[in-house]
C-alpha cells in the first residue's frame, strides 16, 4: 500500500470525473482528494464514499492536506491552472496538466523512450502538459511517418470528433486547440510547416473520433513506417485500448502520405464516443505512472509515530 | 432592399479545385465593382485558412487573392468566409482585417454555433461587419436553427446566413426557415442556395419573398457540386418583376468572363449532383467521391448513399476513403 501513487484531482467536470473513476480502479494509484468548487457538483456526490477527501473549496482546501499527496491532476481551466501550478510547485508537487495552458512540458507517453524531446523531466517537481486529443492521437502516426521520410515539406493533422464530446471549454478554445496541436506536431517531427484542423460532427449515433495525418515528403519508406507504427500502436493500446489504425499510411498521391486512426473511449464514466477525452485522460495517467516510477527511489519512508 | 452577395470567387473556387488565381480575381473584380453587387467574397472554397491536404490546396494564398481583390473593389465590399476549426483569429482574421476586408462571414455546421463565439465577438468588438453562417442547414430542425442563429446574434453577428450546402431544399423548406428566423430575430437574414435539385434560383426568390435581404449567388452558378444560384438569372428575373433597379449588362459580362475562362469547370446538374442533393451530402465532396469510386471500382451511387447515411459534415473528406474501404470489405 505504501508505494501507491497518492494523488489529488482538481476539477469535477467530465474530465475530472472520468479520471477519478479510472484511478479508483487502478491499483497503482490512491485517489486521496477530489477537489471541486461546488458543494452540489455531481462528480463530488458520485465519489464521496470512495475518496478520502472530497473538497469543495478548490485549491485552498487542497493545500490543507497537501502533505498527503505526491502529485496532482489539474482538469480545471488554462486560466486557473496558472495559479494552481505556482502554489503546488511551492509545495513540491508534480502536476499533470489536462488544460490547454501549455505551461508544462508537452508529453506523449508512448514517445518517452523514442524521442529526446519527450524524455521525462529530471526533477520530481515537474509540470507535464497533455496538449490536445488531436495531438495525442496523431503523435504515433507523425513519429512513425516522419522517422521514415526524407525532406518533409509540410504536415497536417485533421481530427473529427462527436459534437456531444466537445464541452464548452473545447468549443471556446478551438483556436488554442489548433495552436497547441500544431506546436506538438513541430516538436515531434522537426517540420516547421504544420496545420491542425478540428471538425465537430453532430450525427446520431455519435461518431468515434478520427484523426488523419497527411504529410508531403520527398520520399518515404512506407514499409518502415508500417512496422514502426505497429510497434507504437501496440504500446499505445496498453493505455488506450480503443486506439486503432483504420487507414494505414499510404501514398494518397505522389509525395503525399496519409494515414488515419480511430479512438474509441474506454467508457469509464464518459461514453465510448468520447475517445478524444479518453485519450487525454489515459495519457495523463500513464505520464504520472512513468514520472512517479522514475523518482520512486527518492520517496521518503513514512516516519513512524511512536 | 436586397443585397446581392457574390460568391463566385469563393464557392466557385470549389469548382476550380481551389486553383483560383489573382489574375482572374483582378479581371472579375474590375467588372463586379460596377455591377451593383453588394459584396464579393474571395478565397479558398472552405474559406480562410482552409488550404490543406484535407480539403484541397489553394493555387495562391488567401492574402494574395484578397489583396488583389481589395485593389480592384472600390464600391463593392470585399468579403471572406471563415470556419472555426480551419481559420483562427491570430493566423487568419487579424491579417484579413489588416488587408482591408469589409465583411466577415463566420461559418459553422448548423448545430455548432458555439464554436463561433470567440471569432464573431472578436470581430464585432472591433466594429467589423460580421455575419453568422449556418452551413448544411438542412441537418438541423427549424427550432434548432432558431436557437443557433440566436446564439450567433448574441455573439455580435449583424446577419444570419442560412446555407443549403447540400442543395437539398425546395422552396417550401426555404420559406419555412426564413419565416421562422424573421419572426424571431431582428437582424438581417440571408440565404445561400445550391442547385443540386435545379431549384437554386427559385429558392433564392422564395427566400427574398420571405424577407431575406442578403441573397447569395455566383456568376454562371460557379460553386461546389451543382453550383450556386446563378447571379445573372436572379437579376434577369428580378428585372422582369421590377424588383431590381441595377442593369444586367455588367452581370452578363461577369458571367461571360467565367464561361470563357473556365469552360471545363462550369457546374451542371448531373446524376451525381442530384444524387448527393437528394442524399443531403455536402456538395464539396463530389471530387473525392468520384475519384475514389474510380480508383477502387466502387459503384458511385452506393458510395454517395453510404456517405449520406454516415451524416458527414463539411471537412470530413478523409472519412470518404475509410467509407470506401469499408464498402470494399463488405
Amino acid at each position: 500500500m505504501q508505494n501507491r501513487i497518492r494523488i489529488a484531482i482538481i476539477g469535477t467536470g467530465n474530465i475530472g470525473t472520468d479520471l477519478c473513476a479510472r484511478l479508483l480502479r487502478d491499483d497503482e494509484f490512491e485517489v486521496v482528494a477530489f477537489v471541486g468548487r461546488r458543494e452540489n457538483s455531481p462528480g463530488i456526490e458520485l465519489f464521496k464514499k470512495h475518496v478520502r477527501h472530497t473538497i469543495t473549496n478548490g485549491i485552498d482546501g487542497l493545500l490543507t492536506i497537501v502533505d498527503e499527496i505526491d502529485g496532482v491532476f489539474d482538469a480545471t481551466s488554462a486560466f486557473d491552472h496558472t495559479s494552481h501550478w505556482e502554489l503546488l510547485r511551492d509545495c513540491g508537487k508534480w502536476v499533470i496538466d489536462l488544460t490547454p495552458s501549455q505551461i508544462g512540458r508537452p508529453m506523449v507517453p508512448v514517445l518517452i523512450d523514442e524521442s529526446n524531446n519527450f524524455e521525462l523531466e529530471h526533477q520530481i517537481v515537474s509540470n507535464y502538459s497533455m496538449i490536445t486529443c488531436g495531438g495525442q492521437s496523431s503523435a504515433p502516426l507523425i513519429f512513425a511517418m516522419s522517422k521514415f521520410s526524407k525532406k518533409i515539406k509540410e504536415i497536417e493533422v485533421s481530427s473529427s470528433i462527436a459534437s456531444m464530446s466537445a464541452g464548452p471549454a473545447t468549443r471556446k478554445n478551438i483556436d488554442e486547440y489548433i495552436q497547441s496541436t500544431e506546436n506538438l506536431v513541430r516538436l515531434i517531427s522537426g517540420c516547421n510547416l504544420t496545420k491542425a484542423i478540428l471538425v465537430l460532427n453532430p450525427s446520431e449515433p455519435p461518431i468515434m473520433m478520427r484523426t488523419t495525418v497527411q504529410m508531403e515528403v520527398g520520399n518515404c519508406d512506407i514499409d518502415g513506417v508500417l512496422i514502426e507504427l505497429a510497434i507504437l500502436v501496440s504500446q499505445v493500446k496498453k493505455y488506450v485500448p480503443g486506439y486503432d489504425v483504420v487507414v494505414e499510411p499510404h501514398f494518397s498521391k505522389p509525395h503525399t502520405i496519409s494515414g488515419t486512426v480511430k479512438v474509441t473511449g474506454a467508457g469509464f464514466v464518459l461514453p465510448e464516443y468520447s475517445g478524444n477525452l479518453d485519450i487525454i485522460n489515459a495519457a495523463a495517467v500513464e505520464t504520472a505512472r512513468r514520472h512517479f516510477k522514475k523518482f520512486a527511489h527518492l520517496a521518503k519512508p513514512k516516519t513512524l509515530s511512536i | 432592399m436586397t443585397f446581392l452577395y457574390d460568391v463566385t470567387l469563393r464557392d466557385g473556387n470549389h469548382a476550380l479545385r481551389h486553383q483560383l488565381t489573382s489574375d482572374f480575381v483582378e479581371r472579375y473584380c474590375k467588372l463586379a465593382d460596377n455591377s451593383g453587387v453588394w459584396a464579393v467574397e474571395v478565397g479558398h472554397g472552405n474559406g480562410l485558412g482552409a488550404s490543406s491536404y484535407l480539403v484541397g490546396k489553394s493555387a495562391e494564398g488567401d492574402f494574395e487573392l484578397l489583396s488583389t481583390a481589395r485593389e480592384f473593389l472600390k464600391k463593392t465590399k470585399l468579403a471572406v468566409h471563415a470556419i472555426p476549426g480551419f481559420a483562427t483569429i491570430r493566423r487568419d482574421l487579424i491579417p484579413a482585417i489588416e488587408c482591408g476586408v469589409d465583411v466577415f462571414r463566420i461559418a459553422t455546421h448548423s448545430t455548432e454555433a458555439t464554436v463561433s463565439e470567440k471569432h464573431i465577438s472578436f470581430l464585432a468588438e472591433r466594429n467589423m461587419e460580421v455575419h453568422g453562417v449556418l452551413m448544411m442547414s438542412h441537418m438541423n430542425s427549424i427550432e434548432g436553427l432558431i436557437s443557433q442563429a440566436t446564439l450567433m446574434a448574441k455573439y455580435g453577428a449583424s446577419a444570419i446566413i442560412l446555407m443549403d450546402s447540400a442543395g437539398h431544399f425546395i422552396p417550401k423548406d426555404v420559406k419555412e426557415r426564413v419565416d421562422a428566423l424573421k419572426n424571431t430575430l431582428t437582424i438581417e437574414i440571408g440565404f445561400h442556395a445550391h442547385n443540386n435539385l435545379g431549384v437554386a434560383v427559385a429558392n433564392a426568390f422564395e427566400a427574398r419573398s420571405a424577407g431575406a435581404s442578403i441573397i447569395d449567388g455566383a456568376s454562371m452558378g460557379l460553386g461546389a457540386g451543382a453550383g450556386n444560384a446563378q447571379l445573372e438569372n436572379i437579376v434577369a428575373a428580378s428585372l422582369r418583376m421590377n424588383k431590381y433597379e441595377s442593369g444586367l449588362d455588367q452581370l452578363l459580362e461577369m458571367s461571360q468572363l467565367v464561361e470563357d475562362s473556365y469552360p471545363k469547370n462550369l457546374p451542371m446538374s448531373t446524376a451525381t449532383s442530384i444524387r448527393s442533393g437528394v442524399a443531403g451530402v455536402f456538395s464539396g465532396y463530389a471530387p473525392q467521391v468520384k475519384e475514389l469510386s474510380r480508383e477502387l471500382g466502387i459503384d458511385i451511387n452506393l458510395l454517395w448513399d453510404e456517405v449520406g447515411k454516415r451524416k458527414l459534415v463539411a471537412g470530413q473528406e478523409s472519412m470518404i476513403r475509410e467509407i470506401a474501404n469499408d464498402l470494399m470489405n463488405l
